[in-house]
C-alpha cells in the first residue's frame, strides 16, 4: 500500500503545502478502499494497484474546477488593480504638469517650455492605458475559447 | 466518448443522488456511475475525489468509518439537511433547464 501513498504524494507534490497533506491523506484513504475491493474481486494485488494508479487520472483532473475559477478570480484582481494604476497615473501626471506650468508662468513667462517635459510625463499614463487594455483584450479572447 | 464539460458540471448533483440514495463509500460511487451508465461515461477517480471534498467541506455531505462485511474499513458519506435541500435545488434546475434545451434544440 505504500506504493499507492507513493503515488498519491508524488501526483500532488506542486499543492501548496497548507492543503496537500489533507488531499494527500484523504486520497490515499480512497484509492486503497478501492485497491481492496478489486482484491476482494480476486485480482491479484499489484495488478489491483496498477489499476487503480491507472485509473487515477491526473492533478488537472483533480483540480479542473477550483483552478479555472480560481484563474478567474486572479485576472479580475489584476484588471481592477490595472485601473488603480490608471487613475494614480492621471492624477500624477496632472501634479506634474500643473507645477510645470506655474514654474514656467511665473519664473520665465515669455519663453512656453513646459510642454516638452509635459509630454515626457503623458507617457505615463498612456503606458498605463495600454497595458490596461491589452489586459481587457486577453481576457476577451480567454472568454471566448 | 460524449464530452464531458456539462456532466462535469453536474457531477455535484450526481454525486449527492448516489449518496441520498444510500450511504456510500468512494470507489462505490465511481463503480455506480460506470454501471449505471453503461461504461458511457467514465469518471475519473481525481474528478470524483476532489468533488466529494468539496461537498464535505460544504457540510453537504458527512462522513463516518463503517465496517464492511467482510471486516474491511470505509469511509461511508452520508448525506446532511443541508445537502438534500441542496439536491432537491438543483434537481429543478436540472429539470428546469433539460425544458429549455428541449424547447430550443428540438421543437
Amino acid at each position: 500500500m505504500n506504493q499507492i501513498r507513493n503515488f498519491v504524494k508524488n501526483t500532488f507534490k506542486d499543492v501548496p503545502k497548507d492543503r496537500r497533506e489533507d488531499i494527500v491523506n484523504s486520497v490515499t484513504e480512497s484509492l486503497i478502499e478501492k485497491v481492496e475491493d478489486l482484491v476482494e474481486k480476486g485480482l491479484p494485488e499489484q495488478q489491483a494497484i496498477d489499476q487503480t494508479v491507472l485509473e487515477f487520472g491526473t492533478v488537472e483532473d483533480y483540480f479542473v474546477n477550483y483552478q479555472k475559477k480560481a484563474k478567474r478570480e486572479k485576472r479580475q484582481k489584476t484588471i481592477m488593480h490595472y485601473r488603480n494604476d490608471l487613475l494614480l497615473s492621471i492624477f500624477g501626471s496632472l501634479i506634474i504638469i500643473g507645477m510645470l506650468i506655474f514654474a514656467n508662468l511665473y519664473y520665465m513667462p515669455n519663453i512656453i517650455w513646459f510642454v516638452i517635459p509635459s509630454i515626457a510625463v503623458l507617457w505615463w499614463p498612456l503606458a498605463v492605458l495600454y497595458n490596461l487594455l491589452n489586459k481587457k483584450e486577453n481576457k476577451k479572447v480567454d472568454i471566448d475559447e | 466518448m460524449i464530452n464531458s464539460d456539462i456532466i462535469r458540471g453536474h457531477l455535484e448533483s450526481v454525486i449527492l443522488r448516489l449518496i441520498i440514495e444510500e450511504d456510500r463509500y468512494g470507489y462505490e460511487i465511481s463503480n455506480c456511475i460506470k454501471e449505471r451508465t453503461a461504461g458511457r461515461f467514465n469518471i475519473k477517480e481525481a474528478t470524483l475525489y476532489s468533488v466529494v471534498g468539496r461537498l464535505e467541506k460544504k457540510e453537504l455531505i458527512e462522513s463516518y468509518i463503517g465496517t464492511k462485511t467482510h471486516g474491511g474499513q470505509r469511509r461511508y458519506y452520508k448525506i446532511t439537511t443541508l445537502g438534500k435541500a441542496y439536491y432537491e435545488q438543483k434537481l429543478s434546475e436540472w429539470t428546469e433547464l433539460k425544458e429549455i434545451l428541449e424547447t430550443l434544440l428540438e421543437d
